[in-house]
């Protein structure tokens, strides 16, 4: 950011102020234990933001080469074999089978590697791979390093190829496998700092055919007489009221036999005769990936500079393991380098194996070139190969999924009372670099065409690119060692233009001229080939990336004027920005010219101008207005600025997202490739007409809450009901994963039939008898309502209005909540913090009610669920916004406070939510809502009589956090994503999944230069006790004789607190599930298979496989967090602030303090008053209606004035 | 009288009225009008069901504890005097909402009324256009949530920004949540989403006065427009001015959930709780069902009492 002379000798002695005043207070406060930090410090934060992008470094490194190398260069590959490690104990290296864990035990399932290892050349990839996971050991991201030596004759540019197997753990996880690049110890450019390497998913591992969906091969043996007679390879279709089928019929000769194989994929329908989504596997193989920009804005493989002498170069993990087997660096022909680091090589490549190796980086015309003769054969008797695009062979990721179209009548199949699958792309298949990949044949060798029926309705006047790739073949192979590659450059940019209609054409290019051509390709008779469809952003990233360019510049001028004026600038003061911020305005110009010219060029690339274009023009009017500004035009339009930048932010998003929905690809023979063999793009009016009447009146018909089943429910009386009140798409998840191979039923044996209802169907089911016998989801306070008022039973084996019999079904209750290791807090399935929300004394247990307490006989409390999500606060800071401006990530509160005038000066500020600051500061203080909660002192019958506000613990974090918002500024109501995003909220503090899922699609601008931590900490008090018995606190512990002399004990020593706290809801089994203890059982059983590790792990990645990056799921069990799809980083700060939780246990009248907390903030807010006062004056309020309602439950109350006895007195 | 006799007379000669008991009578004309009962049952049975049944079961419930998930134990008046005696909160509410019926009520009643009356005067192709631009703030459900993002208690929100341009603050104020701007504000959206049905009901009503009798009054002497609407116009639309007056009534005293969606539940201070909100804070957050009804029966109450206010004041219109 540039700056004023002024402005900088400001904030250097405003940063000197802040770190030696740091200095003083922490060197005062001393050594603290507490939370091990897991946010980045500012070194770190300051490399990230530092690095520089590929473009810098390439010019850089082109200036260094000496150009007289330049001809002996290029000649041999770079093979890596040495192998280091830092840290040895997770990262292993030694031939796969023996690769072992730390105890010793196997590392992989051997049996997975066992293909691998036959194939696997010990001579040419050297003997060892290395198993690379996610976190090791001690917790921190595993990493592996490799060392190589470049002699002075190989000094160059290489291109890096990496071979890769994606192992697959238990469960397929959804993530991507994500590594950051080091060579020589640093991230050489900032596109490497995370790079992703693609999985393979597949539909095909299911091949049980008693299954939905499933894949089946069938091989005989013919003769040769019907060898010869039949086609050699046949693609069909079917589809009937149980299932819609491809299947594939082709004729080989293998081992000396005629063989006719027949593969039969089929995609299941509900009794609607809905086609019921299939469940993508991820398939482990060996992959190669070759070094290139996944946002597309690089073309072509990065070249990276070797210099002479020894390097390394080290991977570091962030999401999934992988096995890598080979590293290598492949020389690129410098001559052809241009300076903008794109590779032209002029000649086809031969390879070693004496085979033409099509590479994307070849021009059209030197693949024609190179097919030579081959080029003229238009395969005139070759036939048209139609491919249904439901049915990928291969998909780069689980959510590019078949889904249903049937807004054109003439899509492939079509149904009037049922959604059949019969498109892929309606979502999930939209970001840069994801593909589904068709096998197929041809018969007749030749020049092929290809046309596709789609749906280009997303970005309107502009296109949608695809790159298409292709591997296989015989004679000529596509890429490296068969990889997927463009046969030439062009196809690496097929343009879709936008329609509202579905449109059938030949994909092709668009040259400088704006003319179509139709793409060609050549492929070999009874080859098996590979088509990608891959996501590309073609033509269209110079534009974006320019728009991109405006949008960084632009956020940076508004930081600028915003640092200069406040967020709300007077339009009567005359700022002289001509003088203060000349740069500002020239930005603000520049940009604005740069919007135009973005905008016209792409109204003549694209021949229209849609309102998406359209966008830019508007934005740069207002930016022209502003930097023309005479005096007032920027202090009216801050905030115009502010949205625009947003609808940038979106614009850049929409462009790159490239929505294309696609029915079915067709190759045909250049002979026969004329539009009378385009598939039809739309049905005639009058068909059209008659599907819709006719899906009028089946909508009438159909029993929507059949969706989904298999066959209609049975009136099972002995299978335990569970209502779930979540979205389609949760409950359908639920339903599969009840009722798939390996499932609940199939485990269990025991039916379940899950139904989807609304939340406020539950209270008078109930009341009506006809409730459930599990909800899941139920919020702890409901919980709690619920549980004092008999409804829902307890799960702790102690339920007094449970018999013996029925107690003892939950005698594994301890096991499930703690693991099996009762003792090691380490093995808890749930935080205890989760647990406490769901529990409360029962004073009816207390009177022996039934006596049916089974494991504990003096356990009052009792737990009426078990924790299903937990939410929790915790805070997320701009790495960028802190290394400019020099800050560490604030560990305490005492150090954000220090942040905050350096903040301020800069117009920036904290938010945080004071509902959510009143409780969590309290707590962290060492205070707590209730009093007579802790059971040493006071017996558990008077837990929660009365309010704890008033205890000077509580008044103080009140007080605390009412000067926040009075004194400190916080603002009290701000949009969180809106701010963050614009770099005017650095800190926010907030529920970690809904900020993470907001900012992961809302702020894709700013992605990578966030992270997320766990609470700022406050030092708790000290807690003494006086010698007449009465508990004082003290913020600093004090020495010991002077406790001695002031005749005080110390009964716990202040420590920094991080806790923030949860916020649960639970699965629950209600009343009346109990009459048939075998339906007990089962409910149980259920209940602990739903919250368990594995299942809640499940369901989280598929709900993210199913709906996006943004569906993060709150699980609160603590075990599932380590397969959910987090990155090492991001886990290992949700599993710090895990260890750091408390929550506000639920005792009855618990409604009533928030609002009057609220009550008592807003008079000292809105009124002045004083906080201690606006406190004090609702504490007898709270108390009264406490005493209230504990009366109505036969609970022992406090009268006013009076404190609970002491236990020991009695 | 036995029944024997009652046939006996039947056949003999015509039955006079005071020869039978009240309730043979009724049967008798029931029995002659029985196709009218009959097309009349559909609703009679739903209104009973649905509207009638639900009266008296909450009027019962409100002499119970029930909490929705337990059987309920007799109470007795209990609730009511806990209502009237101890609930201080009740009183607050009672005392907002009487505040908010007597300004909205009235204020939204003669506001339709006027704009209904000038509407009525212009050409009959713009008089559509302008019922629309009227009426739609009342048919488009949610819109009062514009008020939210006028009154934002952002720094960025349009009051505050507008105000703290003008140098009138420096700090944003929270508008629905500060206790002294709460009321005023809530009477000014409710006074807005007002003129909904009853202004229909009124450009319907005035839309029916036969324009003869304007001429006769004229020769009557009739002086002015004002003697004209007194007159004239009133009391011929006396049904729909009925009509338009029981729902600025329930309007006025259920306005609840606008205040919800605007101020959050329970407004700062109670400052904007009305009975409404006191019976959703027991019937919701508290499981007291049976002090809420106590708190609807109240409320009913108060609603019987103000349509009954109503109608008599309405009956002096136009004399």
């Amino acid at each position: 950011m540039k700056r004023t002379l002024f402005q900088r000798v400001v904030c250097l002695f405003l940063s000197v102020i802040v770190i030696l005043g740091s200095f003083a207070i922490t060197s005062s406060a001393g050594e603290y234990k507490g939370a091990e930090s897991t946010s980045s410090t500012l070194e770190e934060m300051k490399d990230l933001i530092g690095t520089d992008s590929y473009s810098t470094y390439f010019a850089s490194a082109l200036k260094s080469l000496n150009k007289e190398l330049q001809a002996t260069l290029g000649e041999k590959e770079i093979n890596i074999t040495e192998f280091v490690t830092n840290n040895g104990d997770v990262c292993l290296t030694g031939n796969l089978g023996n690769l072992k864990d730390s105890a010793g035990g196997p590392l992989v399932d051997r049996e997975s590697f066992e293909s691998y290892w036959e194939s696997f050349d010990d001579d040419k990839y050297g003997a060892s791979s290395v198993y690379l996971t996610t976190i090791n050991s001690d917790d921190k991201a595993s990493n592996a390093t490799w060392r190589f030596t470049i002699s002075a004759d190989e000094v160059g540019f290489y291109n890096l190829y990496i071979e890769y197997y994606n192992c697959k753990t238990d469960e397929s996880s959804v993530s991507a496998i994500q590594r950051k690049l080091l060579l020589d110890g640093k991230v050489p450019f900032s596109e490497v700092s995370s790079i992703t390497f693609d999985k393979t998913w597949t539909y095909k591992s299911n091949t049980d055919s008693s299954s939905d969906t499933y894949y089946k091969v069938d091989e005989t043996i013919v003769s040769k007489a019907d060898y010869d007679k039949a086609s050699k390879y046949s693609v069909s279709y079917e589809q009937d009221d149980k299932s819609y089928r491809k299947i594939v019929v082709e004729y080989r000769f293998e081992d000396g036999q005629y063989k006719r194989v027949k593969h039969t994929y089929t995609i299941g329908q509900d009794i609607n005769g809905n086609s019921m989504a299939p469940l993508a596997q991820e398939s482990s193989q060996w992959n190669t990936y070759i070094c290139s920009d996944k946002s597309g804005y690089n073309e072509g493989y990065f070249n990276f500079f070797l210099s002479e002498g020894t390097h390394t170069i080290s991977l570091e993990a962030e999401r999934e393991p992988m096995v890598i087997r080979a590293i290598r660096f492949v020389p690129v022909e410098v001559d052809t380098l241009e300076s903008d680091g794109k590779a032209n090589s002029t000649e086809l490549q031969v390879g070693s194996d004496g085979k033409y190796h099509f590479s994307e980086t070849n021009s059209f015309e030197q693949y024609k070139a190179a097919l030579g003769d081959n080029y003229n054969k238009k395969a005139n008797g070759g036939k048209i190969v139609t491919l249904q695009a439901e049915f990928p062979d291969a998909i780069s990721d689980s959510s590019v999924a078949a889904s249903n179209d049937n807004t054109s009548v003439a899509t492939y199949p079509i149904s009037a009372s049922a959604q059949l699958f019969n498109i892929i792309g309606e979502t999930g298949y939209d970001s840069l670099g994801q593909w589904a990949a068709y096998n197929f044949q041809v018969t007749e060798t030749g020049m092929y065409k290809i046309s596709m029926r789609f749906m280009q309705d997303a970005l309107q006047g502009m296109f949608i690119c695809r790159s298409i790739k292709i591997a296989g073949g015989k004679d000529y192979v596509y890429g490296y060692n068969g990889s997927a590659v463009a046969p030439y450059v062009e196809a690496t940019q097929a343009r879709f233009n936008y329609s509202k209609e579905w449109q059938s054409e030949y994909v092709g290019y668009y040259d400088a001229q704006g003319k179509h051509h139709d793409f060609e390709f050549f492929f070999e008779a009874g080859q098996d080939y590979t088509i990608y469809l891959e996501c590309a952003l073609g033509d269209l990233k110079t534009y974006i990336q320019r728009v991109e360019t405006s949008l960084s510049n632009l956020n940076e001028a508004y930081l600028q004027i915003l640092q200069y004026t406040g967020s709300d600038p007077d339009e009567n003061q005359n700022y002289k920005f001509h003088e203060k911020l000349p740069d500002v305005l020239v930005t603000l110009l520049n940009e604005a010219q740069n919007l135009t010219e973005t905008a016209d060029a792409l109204e003549k690339l694209c021949g229209t101008n849609g309102s998406h274009i359209a966008t830019l023009d508007t934005v740069a009017r207002i930016l022209y207005l502003m930097g023309k500004d005479n005096g007032k035009e920027i202090a009216a339009n801050l905030s115009s600025l502010k949205t625009y930048l947003g609808t940038l932010g979106t614009w850049i998003n929409d462009s790159k997202q490239g929505t294309l929905k696609l029915d079915s690809i067709t190759l045909a023979p250049k002979a026969k490739a004329n539009s009378d063999n385009l598939p039809k793009a739309t049905a005639n009016f009058f068909e059209s007409l008659w599907f819709e009447i006719c899906s009028f009146i089946y909508s009438f018909f159909t029993n929507y809450e059949h969706m989904g089943l298999k066959k209609l429910p049975t009136e099972d009386d002995s299978a335990v009901n569970v209502w779930i009140a979540m979205g389609r798409d949760q409950s359908n998840i639920w339903r599969s994963m009840i009722d798939s191979e390996g499932g609940f039923t199939d485990q269990y044996g025991k039916a379940v039939a899950l139904k989807l209802v609304t939340a406020s169907t539950l209270l008078p089911s109930i009341l009506s008898g006809k409730g459930p016998d599990v909800y899941l989801g139920l919020g702890a306070a409901d919980v709690i309502n619920y549980a004092i008022r008999d409804a829902v039973l307890g799960v702790s084996g102690n339920d007094p209005h449970l018999t013996n019999v029925q107690n003892a079904v939950f005698k594994d209750f301890e096991q499930t909540v703690k693991g099996n290791n009762l003792l090691d807090p380490a093995d808890d399935n749930f935080s205890p913090a989760a647990m406490k929300t769901l529990t409360i004394y029962s004073p009816d247990n207390a009177k022996g009610a039934t006596g049916g307490v089974s494991n504990h006989p003096d356990n009052t409390d009792v737990t009426y669920g078990i924790p299903m999500t937990m939410g929790f606060a915790m805070m997320f800071y701009r790495m960028d916004v802190l290394a400019e401006l020099n800050q560490e990530v604030p560990e305490t509160w005492d150090q954000l406070l220090e942040i905050l005038p350096v903040f301020q000066a800069n117009n920036m500020d904290i938010g945080v939510s004071y509902i959510s600051a009143l409780d969590f500061m309290m707590y962290q203080m060492g205070g707590n809502m209730w009093k007579y909660t802790d059971s040493s002192i006071y017996e558990s019958k008077y837990a929660g009589a009365k309010i704890d506000l008033d205890s000077d613990i509580a008044l103080e974090a009140f007080e605390f956090v009412c000067r926040l918002y009075t004194d400190y500024s916080f603002p009290v109501t701000y949009d969180t994503a809106n701010r963050f995003r614009t770099g005017e909220m650095p800190i926010v503090i907030g529920d970690y999944a809904s900020i993470y899922n907001t900012l992961v699609v809302y702020a894709t601008d700013i992605s990578g230069l966030w992270e997320f931590s766990s609470l700022p900490g406050s030092h708790e008090k000290s807690v003494y006790r006086s010698e007449d018995g009465t508990i004082i606190y003290k913020s600093e512990t004090l020495k010991a004789e002077d406790a001695k002399a002031q005749g005080l004990t110390l009964i716990s020593e202040g420590e920094y607190n991080y806790n923030s706290l949860a916020g649960v809801a639970a699965t629950v089994i209600l009343k009346g599930c109990e009459k048939d203890v075998n339906r007990l059982q089962a409910a149980w059983d259920f209940v602990k298979w739903q919250t368990s590790a594995s299942v809640q792990a499940t369901y989280g990645n598929r709900i993210v496989a199913l709906i996006g990056p943004a569906a993060k799921y709150e699980t609160a069990n603590l075990k599932a967090i380590d397969d959910l799809s987090w990155t090492a980083n991001e886990k290992a700060a949700i599993k710090n602030q895990m260890a750091h939780l408390d929550a506000i246990v639920n005792y009855p009248g618990s409604y009533i303090y928030s609002r009057y907390m609220k009550f008592a903030f807003l008079d000292a807010y809105n009124d002045g008053a004083e906080p201690h006062d606006a406190m004090m004056s609702y504490i007898d309020a709270i108390n009264a209606e406490i005493e209230r309602k504990r009366k109505e439950f036969g609970l022992d109350t406090i009268p006013k004035g009076e404190d609970a006895p002491l236990k020991d007195a009695e | 009288m036995s029944q024997e006799n009652v046939k006996t007379v039947d056949k003999e000669r015509p039955v006079k009225r005071d020869e039978m008991s009240k309730w043979q009578w009724t049967w008798k004309e029931m029995k002659k009008n029985k196709t009218a009962y009959f097309m009349l049952a559909p609703f009679f049975i739903l209104f009973i069901v649905f509207t009638v049944l639900p009266v008296f079961l909450s009027i019962i419930l409100s002499l119970t504890d029930f909490n929705m998930l337990q059987v309920p134990g007799w109470e007795g008046l209990d609730n009511y005097t806990r209502l009237f005696l101890e609930d201080e909160i009740f009183m607050l509410a009672v005392q907002n909402t009487l505040i908010f019926a007597l300004i909205t009520g009235p204020v939204s009643y003669i506001l339709s009324l006027l704009v209904a009356w000038f509407v009525n005067e212009l050409p009959p192709k713009i008089r559509a256009v302008v019922t629309l631009i009227f009426y739609a703030p009342s048919i488009s459900g949610q819109v009062y949530l514009i008020w939210k993002t006028l009154f934002s208690s952002d720094a960025y929100g349009w009051a505050n920004a507008t105000l703290m341009d003008l140098g009138l603050i420096t700090d944003p104020i929270l508008w629905f949540e500060d206790a002294n701007y709460v009321m005023p504000l809530c009477i000014v959206v409710a006074l807005w989403t007002s003129l909904g049905t009853a202004f229909l009901s009124f450009i319907a009503g005035f839309q029916t006065v036969d324009r003869s009798m304007y001429e006769a009054a004229a020769v009557d002497g009739i002086k002015n427009r004002w003697q004209e609407l007194w007159y004239i116009t009133l009391p011929t639309m006396r049904p729909q001015m009925m009509f338009g007056a029981v729902l600025a009534i329930t309007n006025s005293f259920g306005f609840g959930s606008v205040v919800d969606a605007l101020c959050g539940f329970p407004s700062v201070d109670y400052a904007a709780h009305t009975i409404m909100h006191h019976l959703n804070d027991y019937g919701g957050s508290r499981y007291e069902i049976g002090y809420s009804s106590a708190i609807a029966v109240v409320l009913f109450i108060i609603m019987f009492g103000s349509n009954i206010l109503v109608k008599k004041a309405l009956s002096k219109v136009g004399e």
